[in-house]
């Protein structure tokens, strides 16, 4: 179905080599998940494959493409889309009107289908997304799952051969993800649909996978079995890390292929306690906080508290609440009653400097705070507006991350780069309460662990604490102390991680779920517990 | 009246227009000022465009008032009844030619209501078939000849209300970086960018989509016209007869 | 060499019909000054006013063509959406119109072309918007159009602050000239046929030119001052960076780049 033979890429402004003669074959019915650390080339891979690459972006192109035999060099993008539908890393920036049934349309009016024809597969695609009660819902009041549902629609609608879907579950709660991933994998297996999916968090996508395709970043890029390529790569998921940290010969792809080859080490190994820290004062309190919008109550009458040294993770499904709770605290939502306090100041009254050197609040789009035009730009401001010497906060940027270039305008750098310079200017400030809303979303696993060593050093060594909104139960996994569980704007759950992870299999985390019914959570937990 | 077709309401405003126009009449322009207040106030739905003919019926009499207004400080004067004195005001003398003043008759009242009325009428007129018709579906009759036209006003329809949420998130991350009351600035430069990149991302998934390929595009749901959008126009099409008949 | 797009350029059967159409808005803009009597006066108003819609929707269907392809609509529908959203923040204050310093700034980095459409777009999406159409809403589309083929139109290539200065003197030229083509449609209908400042039907030119002159400075005070105030404000405190912005977004939508295909793989010293 798609070839790529003796494929290299250069762009014409770059001298950075994409892609270095790279040659395979997907077949039809074929689930490929494409792997890589982010900027090495994944969304261009993608891209070739419906021509966006080279004409729309330009490019210097060796080889030969081609989908279902038909050349991309020859044809332009738009004349592939009844072969190729591809769904972006940002569906809803790719809606073009604003009601889901206008949507669905949009693509077959311009290609001049027929009315009745273009009815028929716009009733068949409400169907098989369940969107058929969403149809005259404005788009940008649905959810990120509806939203990635209507953006697989729009491109389904015109009966491709080939999915290509860049990143779908980043911005996803794990059951919405569930959801998209199972429709596809129905799709692939029903309707012998090919798909090419790019992913950091492969958590999810691993065990649908008939092959991976590795980009190295240096140009080279292999395809093969997933045990075969995970065997080695840099990039895995976690139950693969728990693989290769055994000693497994074989690494396993799914929960239960792990569990079959480690029977031996649950039955041998003890639970281990979890370490008794020593905690501060309560830095965040929260007490009876009630925030309604309209009729809708959205928090009804919450009280929690986070300690001096801990880290809490706050999760639960989206709509249920968390940003709202963290804009209340934060000071920026007043509540409709309760109360809620940082370091004893109330919320409310926390305004300008004395707010920056009390929490610092990384949104969920963190380049919402940069507006300046150059990573050293960005932190002169922020040295200037917390009068510290000049060059203090380019300096914790660098310790974050160290191959950042100061002269990159903020918008030109990846996801995880742009949440470290914003963590660095927030940090700057030094203050006691850090608090980030969905910190992970589009981070690979590199950033993802530099997140966490970073977060873990401010909390512990520093003895501040930390508040995180989350999904990635991975993450939780490794860093969280605590998990709040909040659904319905209420409580749920409110315990150490060991315990609220493992009494849910939803948001249990993969190593977890391997070792059940032994109490360890991460890697290392394993890896500890085998030495005692 | 859901169903009617966008450009329903559209003909029957321009032909009422019409009307009052053929006939020349201050009454005439008020009746019809009345006809499209209460087929605004019978059929509109309960939408933001529905605002649009109060606007211009304030509108209308803030025009009514200037008209009045300078016709009777710097009217020609119309010799009859007398009915107040406005004091002379002397004036620079290079702007030559203008008295401000003088005597007011009625004539003269009367002439600037008569005129003015006529013109409230066709900016009411418009204002009724803007409320009465949604933006939305009027956008999807538009005409194939200006298909890209039309593709670019939904896209900018569409991103309208996304912009003031853009607006809301930028707002908020500027307080939390600690400035309370952040410059415009600060909030048009990061929503300019924000904007601009998603038009790219949106021009890609346009050119994936097939957005260019074929020049001639099919209607998705076409719009059928109707008999009552005949009914309501033919009624306007009597209006306009009988406005040339009586003439 | 085969390259990727251009933005939005005017074809030659385009710009024709954009020079025809504009003479024939230009009679409609200045009919006062050239009607015989009262009643081909009347006639001239109603007949402009149903003709010039006719005719710039005819314009439109031209300048629809082709080259306004994905990457030009979506810039241009964004940038209008922008562009109409800033109108109405002058909090309705008597021309404080914070929207065409934008305007003339995208017009500058995008062309004249785009310019036009984008005046046109942005005008009519604010109409939209605020519901506030009515029998000049054509005109005001034209005027605005004209506002952004004009402010892409000279001095490609001068950046710093020789470019702000243009941009200074373009927002001027604009802001006074925009006031003036508007208070040309609004002088025969606003203020009613008998007033001392009306228009005279078959009066010398230079009577009625006279006339004009005074009302629209009378109007150019309340509006037309302000509004340039506005804009060369706006240009000169936000013009930089919003230039920049654009002109990477322009790098950035990779019109007119190169598109190759070779047959072998170069190493990139090769290239």
């Amino acid at each position: 179905m798609i070839n790529f033979s003796n494929v290299s890429l250069i762009y014409p402004t770059s001298t950075k080599t994409i892609l270095e003669d790279l040659s395979f074959s997907i077949v039809e019915g074929e689930l490929v998940l494409v792997i890589g650390s982010t900027g090495t080339g994944k969304t261009s891979l993608l891209q070739l494959i419906n021509g966006l690459v080279p004409h729309h972006t330009g490019g210097i192109l060796a080889g030969d493409i081609t989908v279902d035999g038909i050349s991309t060099k020859l044809v332009r993008p738009g004349e592939l889309a009844h072969l190729v539908g591809i769904v972006g890393q940002n569906p809803a920036q790719g809606f073009v009107t604003d009601t889901v049934e206008e949507e669905l349309a949009f693509g077959m009016e311009a290609l001049n289908l027929a009315p009745d024809l273009m009815r028929k597969r716009v009733e068949e695609i409400l169907d098989l997304l369940a969107l058929a009660h969403l149809r005259n819902r404005a788009i940008s009041t649905l959810s990120g799952g509806e939203q990635q549902r209507v953006a697989i629609g729009s491109a389904l609608v015109m009966h491709p051969k080939v999915l290509v879907l860049d990143e779908p579950t980043s911005a996803l709660d794990p059951i919405a993800a569930e959801e998209v991933l199972s429709i596809l994998h129905r799709l692939v297996h029903d309707l012998s649909l090919t798909v090419v999916i790019a992913e950091h968090r492969l958590e999810r996508v691993i065990g649908f996978a008939d092959r991976i395709i590795h980009i190295a970043g240096d140009g080279n890029a292999k395809i093969d079995l997933p045990e075969i390529i995970l065997k080695e790569a840099d990039i895995a998921p976690p139950i693969v890390h728990l693989a290769r940290a055994l000693g497994l010969s074989d690494v396993g792809l799914s929960v239960r292929d792990v569990r079959r080859m480690t029977e031996t080490i649950r039955d041998n190994g003890k639970d281990i306690e979890g370490a008794l820290s020593t905690l501060g004062a309560e830095k965040i309190l929260a007490k009876d906080l009630t925030i309604k919008y309209g009729s809708n109550v959205i928090l009804k009458s919450l009280s929690a508290s986070v300690r001096a040294g801990e880290i809490v993770a706050l999760m639960g499904r989206n709509g249920a609440g968390k940003s709202s709770l963290l804009t209340a605290l934060v000071g920026l939502q007043k509540p409709d009653s309760g109360t809620s306090h940082i370091c004893g100041t109330a919320s409310t009254d926390l305004k300008g400097k004395v707010r920056r050197e009390t929490v610092g609040f990384i949104p969920q789009e963190p380049s919402d705070l940069l507006y300046g035009q150059s990573v050293v730009g960005e932190c002169q401001q922020g040295d200037k507006d917390n009068q510290i010497a000049p060059g203090t906060t380019f300096a914790l940027l660098q310790r974050i991350v160290p191959s950042i270039s100061s002269g990159t305008h903020p918008r030109d750098l990846s996801e995880g780069q742009r949440l470290a310079l914003a963590l660095a200017i927030v940090l700057s400030a030094q203050p006691q309460v850090l608090i980030l809303d969905e910190p992970t979303r589009g981070l690979d696993y590199q950033s993802k662990a530099l997140l966490i060593s970073l977060l873990q050093n401010y909390s512990k060594e520093l003895g501040r604490c930390v508040l995180i909104a989350t999904h990635d139960v991975e993450l939780v996994a490794e860093l969280a102390d605590r998990v709040i569980f909040l659904a319905d704007g209420e409580i749920v759950a409110d315990g150490p991680t060991l315990d609220i992870l493992l009494s849910s299999p939803a948001f249990a985390p993969q190593v977890a779920k391997v070792m059940s019914p032994r109490r360890w959570l991460t890697v290392s937990d394993v890896i500890a517990a085998m030495e005692a | 009246m859901k169903s009617l077709h966008p450009l329903t309401w559209w003909i029957w405003s321009l032909l009422i227009v019409g009307a009052v126009i053929a006939t020349n009449s201050a009454w005439a322009a008020g009746f019809a000022i009345a006809v499209a207040a209460i087929s605004v106030h019978q059929f509109a739905e309960d939408a933001p465009w529905a605002k649009s003919f109060w606007f211009s019926l304030r509108l209308g009499a803030i025009i009514l008032l200037i008209r009045t207004i300078v016709g009777v400080l710097i009217g020609v004067p119309i010799p009859g009844t007398k009915l107040f004195t406005v004091p002379i005001l002397p004036l620079p003398s290079w702007i030559a030619g203008i008295r401000i003043g003088g005597v007011v008759t009625q004539e003269r009242l009367l002439s600037s209501i008569h005129e003015g009325l006529i013109i409230i009428a066709v900016i009411c007129l418009f204002g009724a078939a803007v409320s009465l018709t949604s933006p939305h579906k009027l956008l999807r009759v538009t005409p194939v000849v200006i298909y890209e036209f039309g593709v670019a006003t939904v896209i900018a329809t569409s991103a309208l209300p996304q912009l003031v949420q853009s607006v809301g998130r930028i707002r908020r991350a500027r307080t939390l970086r600690g400035d309370e009351n952040p410059s415009w600035r600060s909030i048009a430069i990061p929503l300019l960018e924000d904007s601009l990149s998603r038009s790219l991302e949106l021009a890609a998934a346009m050119d994936s989509r097939g957005y260019g390929v074929s020049r001639k595009r099919s209607r998705y749901r076409p719009i059928a016209w109707r008999q009552i959008d005949s009914a309501v126009v033919t009624s306007a099409a009597c209006a306009l007869a009988l406005a040339l008949v009586l003439r | 060499m085969l390259k990727t797009s251009d933005i939005y350029r005017f074809s030659r059967r385009s710009q024709f019909t954009l020079f025809s159409v504009s003479i024939f808005t230009l009679a409609g803009f200045t009919w006062p000054f050239f009607a015989a009597d009262q009643s081909s006066a009347r006639f001239a108003q109603y007949f402009f006013w149903i003709a010039i819609p006719f005719t710039f929707f005819l314009l439109i269907a031209q300048l629809s063509d082709k080259s306004l392809d994905a990457k030009s609509v979506a810039l241009l529908g964004m940038l209008a959406a922008l562009i109409a959203a800033l109108r109405p923040l002058g909090a309705g204050a008597v021309g404080l119109e914070p929207m065409w310093f934008l305007l003339i700034l995208a017009a500058r980095v995008f062309g004249s072309a785009f310019g036009f459409l984008l005046g046109v777009l942005a005008m009519l999406a604010s109409a939209l918007l605020t519901g506030g159409m009515g029998p000049w809403l054509s005109y005001q589309l034209f005027a605005a159009g004209l506002i952004g083929l004009l402010a892409g139109a000279s001095f490609k290539n001068l950046r710093g602050k020789g470019e702000l200065a243009l941009l200074v003197v373009i927002a001027i030229f604009s802001s006074l000239s925009f006031g003036l083509l508007m208070d040309l449609q609004f002088w025969p209908w606003a203020i009613g046929t008998n007033t001392q400042l009306s228009f005279i039907p078959g009066a010398d030119l230079s009577i009625n030119l006279g006339r004009f002159l005074t009302f629209h400075f009378l109007s150019a005070m309340a509006w037309d001052i302000p509004r340039a105030i506005l804009t060369v404000v706006l240009t000169l405190t936000a013009g930089p960076a919003v230039l920049t912005a654009l002109r990477r977004t322009k790098k950035r939508a990779a019109f007119l780049t190169p598109i190759e295909f070779i047959e072998r793989a170069k190493s990139p010293e090769a290239i």
